[in-house]
């Protein structure tokens, strides 16, 4: 098959359809809300980074703000220090991320593309938090499973933050429900894949939707029936399920 | 005019602002209720929902899937002593009461004792009632006097206030101090069925449009208050959350 970064571009232009229609009502309401509540209190940084995302092709793929505005403040409310994120494209939600933690909090990235990262690192630079990012180029799951092995690492998480490959995220929870703290958070992004969760059978859907669609579908009835966690699926950006592990 | 009558015309008026969630369609509601929602609900919580499900004013209750946000939001903020303005039949209290600790408190006020009663039996048997200080009657009163009394500044870890919205700020300017730095506010249909962005001449009922005045002001004023950091989640008719900061 095509090269890594073939790969990707063709994922990006698959993902063109995914944008950020929101989930609720109307755009207007969505508008309403991002005018009202997220623009005003969006840190400097923060719009900065978007701007720069906006120019760039694949920029479907960000974070909304709206979205990083609310995991800004859940890191708050549960006094995160050590977090992981899974797929980071420019760093948005990283950025947030970063900016809720200490001074000295760390947040293990990775991401199998280095360049987009390196778009946003400036911004992130010139912020004052690029000191608690350890990035890590190429895929999670390895990175995972060594540190499943190295036994220091279970339970070390506060929170942990998915937005990446859907059909692999069951395979990240397998390993993540172990390095999450108990009491900690694990977030899947994209789990209502922009309400196609309940598309009809004859809707026409793109055949990059519909295929990782199964994989979504999937992963919410999995969750839903894990004893490990509690959850709560929220309708912000394209919905993200909160998985707090209690045993 | 009786508080009954008023409550019972508001109630009545309440009919138009029903669960219609401000998703983009029922069924995308429907499927994160019977995938995420219903599967986990405490068997109290459904309990006390089918019981508020025959009162005529079960329009006014607390969304199952607000319900279970609430619950996961004060496990994760490991709230202990909480506050809560508007009870109606329990729900999001007995959502509350669950969570919390067992040496947990609840301060909940309403002006309706009466519908408070009628779940509190569900809540008994779950277990938590012990938690609970029920006070009747307008909720003004009691936090003017716990803002004269010092020892109540910074002494909520969480308050929620499901109410009457032409009192919002006036809470607001009082549970600011009560709440303690890094402690959350909650505000109720901040989202207001929609209607915030409907058009100049949408066919809205008088008293929909009436709040909804005090609704985009209340909006503006969060938005703006420097005490505060805030994220409005289109959960149930819009929640606003509120961190104080200091």
């Amino acid at each position: 098959m095509a090269s890594n970064q073939e790969e990707q571009q063709n994922q990006a232009g698959r993902h063109q359809e995914v944008g950020h229609k929101s989930l609720l009502q109307s755009d207007a309401l969505y508008q309403y809300i991002l005018e009202t509540s997220v623009y005003p209190r969006e840190p400097e940084a923060m719009k900065e980074l978007r701007e720069v995302t906006a120019k760039h092709p694949w920029n479907i793929m960000t974070t909304s703000a709206d979205e990083g505005q609310f995991l800004n403040m859940l890191l708050k409310l549960i006094n995160a220090k050590n977090t992981m994120e899974i797929g980071v494209y420019t760093g948005y939600s990283l950025l947030a991320t970063a900016l809720a933690l200490p001074r000295d909090g760390k947040i293990l990235a990775m991401d199998i593309n280095r360049d987009n990262y390196e778009l946003g690192l400036p911004v992130i630079q010139k912020a004052g938090v690029a000191h608690k990012i350890d990035f890590r180029e190429g895929p999670a799951l390895p990175v995972l499973d060594q540190m499943i092995e190295e036994g220091k690492y279970h339970g070390s998480f506060d929170f942990i933050f998915v937005d990446a490959d859907k059909d692999n995220y069951l395979n990240y929870h397998k390993r993540l429900i172990e390095l999450v703290k108990v009491g900690g958070v694990i977030g899947y992004d994209n789990t209502l894949w922009n309400g196609s969760v309940v598309a009809p059978p004859d809707a026409p859907l793109r055949k990059y939707v519909r295929y990782y669609r199964d994989f979504v579908l999937e992963l919410n009835q999995a969750l839903a029936a894990d004893p490990r966690i509690e959850i709560c699926q929220l309708p912000v950006g394209d919905g993200i399920t909160i998985c707090r592990r209690i045993s």
